[in-house]
């Protein structure tokens, strides 16, 4: 089965709505999906408002980019929803991104490696398929 | 508590995407009770709105006296997405 997820092919970046759930409820973000990064990254203020904190953290991490080191850690959440499938107990690394970018994630390979996909750029929507395990 | 928790919680009638941007333009809102066109469209048919602000956790703070009552609440940015971001993890 494909599922077909619609995106705003005028965006700079492919950005798709996602459903993060935690103890104290759920949240719909926009996330972009980016086959650059190895993890799924998820800025703290969302988790926070639904249960999380930096103490439920599983490992410290760091990012390397332009103006050095700076560091994250990784959180397992109840549920990440995205691309219309549903990956329960879903590692994500807790990072901040900035708020001019406009969105609150990444879907990173973490997370797209369990599929198959087709991003149709042009029509804005991508295909994506479960792998047969 | 701070100056968003402070202020009596606020929900506005059903609103589409294009008039939320219009009325909150490049800030971060809160939404809830969602109404979705179809499933996993890009943008919703429409949306109240329960919190709102230029930064990412004021809407979220706004927001959290109607967690209870919409255990979903939608998180916007209504101004245009941009890149770059970091890319490379270790």
């Amino acid at each position: 089965m494909k599922n077909e997820t619609h995106f705003d092919p005028d965006a700079d970046l492919i950005v798709v709505n996602a459903t993060i759930r935690g103890p104290r409820g759920s949240t719909v973000v926009r996330m972009a999906i980016d086959t650059g990064s190895a993890a799924t990254v998820i800025v703290p203020d969302v988790l926070d408002e639904i249960g999380y904190s930096a103490r439920d953290g599983t490992a410290r991490t760091s990012v390397t980019t332009a103006v050095g080191k700076e560091h994250g850690f990784l959180l397992k959440v109840a549920e990440l929803e995205a691309l219309g499938f549903t990956l329960p107990a879903f590692t994500v690394n807790v990072f901040e991104l900035a708020n001019r970018y406009g969105i609150e994630g990444l879907i990173g390979l973490n997370f797209l490696e369990r599929f198959n996909y087709e991003i149709r750029s042009a029509e804005g929507h991508i295909l994506v398929e479960k792998v047969a395990p | 508590m701070d100056a968003a928790e402070r202020l009596a919680p606020v929900i506005t009638g059903a609103l589409t995407w294009p008039q939320i941007c219009e009325q909150y333009p490049d800030q971060w809102v809160c939404v809830v009770d969602i109404q979705w066109a179809e499933p996993r469209m890009f943008h919703f048919r429409n949306a109240r709105v329960v919190g709102h602000g230029t930064t990412r956790r004021e809407p979220l703070v706004q927001a959290r006296p109607w967690r209870d009552r919409y255990p979903e609440i939608g998180h916007f940015f209504t101004g245009k997405i941009i890149a770059p971001f970091p890319r490379f993890f270790a």
